[in-house]
């Protein structure tokens, strides 16, 4: 089976004044569809940094990112929007809504950036799934922490990407929450087969994955599989 | 969906929102006001002249359709030498002069007979006629916004007259003293600033026009029918110059405003634009929402605008009755198109700003 996410030698550097940081050195990585994938590390062993490179937010500064057969390292910014909106879904450890629009709108957001409209059977499938459809008409501000990750959640899917980007999903939440979103996650991977890569330093999160692979220093230095 | 994403960002915070909308209605307010004003006085002034009652008006080579800017430089001699020629009824001499005390007023002197004969003669509301070489006429425009009435004295270049009577308006000018009391305040022995020559009968007026040219080859003789259109900006010298400046004052106001109201937003919102691009948002996508609640902003401002500019029009005229303030459809309509093509171009570098925003930093912004 083809991986839906290869990367090659990839680096990334940082010039900070005269001063080049690498954040990545050399990272290969495979990912194929259908799995759950948590990556692991401690602050600052780019992990974050990663996420953005594979999810085409930032471009690799060397090597190779393969998304779904498509190199985005060679391709331009307006070129890397479009396969971001296309086959990529991001979850933030802040949610990240737009605090003007309701729940409702703020997941219809992504299909009208999209370009396809609002699918309305999509829409209740993955609210309903999500456990959402009673909060739709509340603005950010008036959710949980929990349900607000369900919305940025239910936003992410919305548009069935190929592969959706976690980063710290649960690093805003209480224990319960985090149990929640983590479960819809699973059960997201297991009963829709989406592609998930999640960036936690959570172990008990990471174990809700197939597969953990440890980073430190810009590297990948070690993988388990979880099952 | 960003339709309604623009609305509620714009109510989001509501007394931005507010200030950039009174900003844009003050722009609007200004252009229409200004121009309203300029317009009016024209076209009042305009239609005081046709209702003198006149067929034709002689005034001084080069003469500027603006009868006060022209001096007194014709002898009054010419009235005889008018009189005599085939199809005139009467001649007017008149003798204008600018008052800039107690506010700006253009004075007739009239030799009362002669004026007479053309306009008809003076409606009274009260008082009688002049017989006093201190005498003077006011018209009932005039006396409501000063408050003049018969036996007070008036200060009027620099002179006290008694205001023997209140005259129905529309005779050309607001005051009205005798010619010589005129000529001689102002230097001008023996001199008038305009004739007016009624004929015989309307369609005699260019006859009368073709003799009139062939008697006084460089003057200039106008028929009245066409004074209205003749007073415009463009015959005035430096006011076409004025309304663009202030057109321009206008558009400067509402270009700062939206354009600092735009990039705070811009600011405010890096986090949200980064969230955006990571949802595929492309740049015109971005472009287009902030252009988009700029438009709409500047829509309710020239809405209000316009309310504001007849509001503004009904205060002028309560404090100052003789204005007049001409409010057009026509420049209703270009003062909206001004303060929308200025307000987005106000808008336009924030919004390319929000659209080249690196999305990894936008999303890190605190």
């Amino acid at each position: 089976m083809e991986p839906i996410l290869k990367t090659e030698n990839l680096w990334k550097v940082y010039r900070t004044g005269k001063v080049d940081v690498p954040a990545l050195r050399g990272v290969n990585v495979e990912i194929l569809p259908g799995e759950f994938v948590s990556i692991m590390g401690p602050s600052g062993c780019g992990k974050s940094t990663m996420l953005h490179v594979i999810g085409g937010l930032a471009q690799a500064t060397r090597g190779r990112v393969l998304l779904d057969g498509n190199d985005l390292t060679t391709m331009s910014d307006s070129a890397r929007t479009l396969l971001r909106r296309h086959k990529v879904g991001f979850v933030f450890q802040r949610f990240n809504l737009l605090p003007t629009l309701d729940a409702h709108h703020n997941i219809t957001l992504a299909q009208h950036i999209y370009g396809d409209g609002f699918d309305p059977h999509r829409f209740e499938l993955v609210t309903n799934m999500l456990g959402l459809s009673e909060r739709l008409h509340h603005k950010p501000s008036e959710l949980s922490g929990g349900e607000q990750q369900r919305v940025a959640l239910a936003r992410a899917i919305i548009t069935e990407p190929k592969i959706v980007l976690a980063d710290e999903p649960t690093g805003n939440l209480d224990t319960k929450s985090s149990e929640s979103v983590l479960g819809m996650l699973r059960q997201l991977n297991k009963d829709l087969g989406q592609t998930i890569v999640m960036i936690t330093h959570n172990p008990d999160a990471a174990a809700y994955g197939h597969r953990i692979l440890h980073m430190r220093d810009g590297m990948v230095v070690d993988g388990t599989s979880v099952h | 969906m960003i339709r309604h994403m623009i609305v509620q960002n714009v109510l989001h915070r509501p007394l931005r929102t507010l200030i950039t909308v009174i900003a844009v209605a003050v722009e609007v307010t200004l252009v229409i006001i200004v121009v309203g004003l300029t317009s009016g006085l024209l076209s009042e002034s305009a239609k005081r002249i046709e209702g003198v009652g006149a067929d034709i008006m002689v005034q001084p080579p080069s003469a500027s359709v603006f009868m006060a800017f022209s001096g007194a430089p014709m002898p009054i001699s010419i009235a005889g030498k008018l009189q005599e020629l085939d199809f005139v009824q009467a001649v007017a001499p008149v003798l204008l002069q600018f008052n800039s005390v107690n506010g700006l007023d253009i004075v007739y002197g009239i030799d009362q007979e002669s004026f007479r004969q053309v306009t008809g003669g003076f409606v009274f509301h009260s008082g009688h006629d002049l017989q006093d070489r201190n005498d003077i006429l006011v018209d009932d425009v005039y006396s409501a916004s000063k408050k003049t009435k018969v036996g007070q004295t008036l200060h009027i270049l620099e002179h006290d007259f008694h205001v023997a009577g209140i005259v129905e308006h529309g005779k050309g000018a607001r005051l009205f003293v005798m010619m010589p009391t005129l000529q001689e305040m102002a230097g001008a022995h023996d001199k008038a600033s305009v004739f007016f020559i009624k004929c015989d009968r309307t369609d005699h007026t260019p006859a009368v026009m073709d003799q009139i040219r062939q008697l006084l080859p460089r003057y200039e003789i106008r028929p009245l029918k066409d004074f209205i259109s003749l007073m415009t900006s463009s015959n005035l010298p430096g006011l076409g110059a004025f309304i663009n400046t202030m057109i321009a004052i206008a558009v400067a106001i509402g270009f700062l405003v939206i354009f600092l109201s735009m990039y705070t937003t811009i600011i405010e919102r890096t986090r949200e634009i980064g969230v955006l691009k990571s949802l595929g948002a492309s740049k015109i996508y971005i472009v287009r929402i902030i252009l988009s609640e700029t438009t709409l902003l500047c829509l309710a401002g020239v809405v209000s605008g316009v309310g504001l500019s007849f509001l503004t029009r009904t205060i002028f005229i309560k404090i100052f009755p003789t204005l007049t303030i001409l409010i057009s459809p026509q420049w209703i309509l270009r003062a909206g198109l001004i303060a929308i093509v200025g307000g987005l171009l106000g808008a336009s570098y924030p919004a390319w700003m929000a659209s080249r925003k690196d999305p990894v930093e936008a999303l890190a912004y605190e």
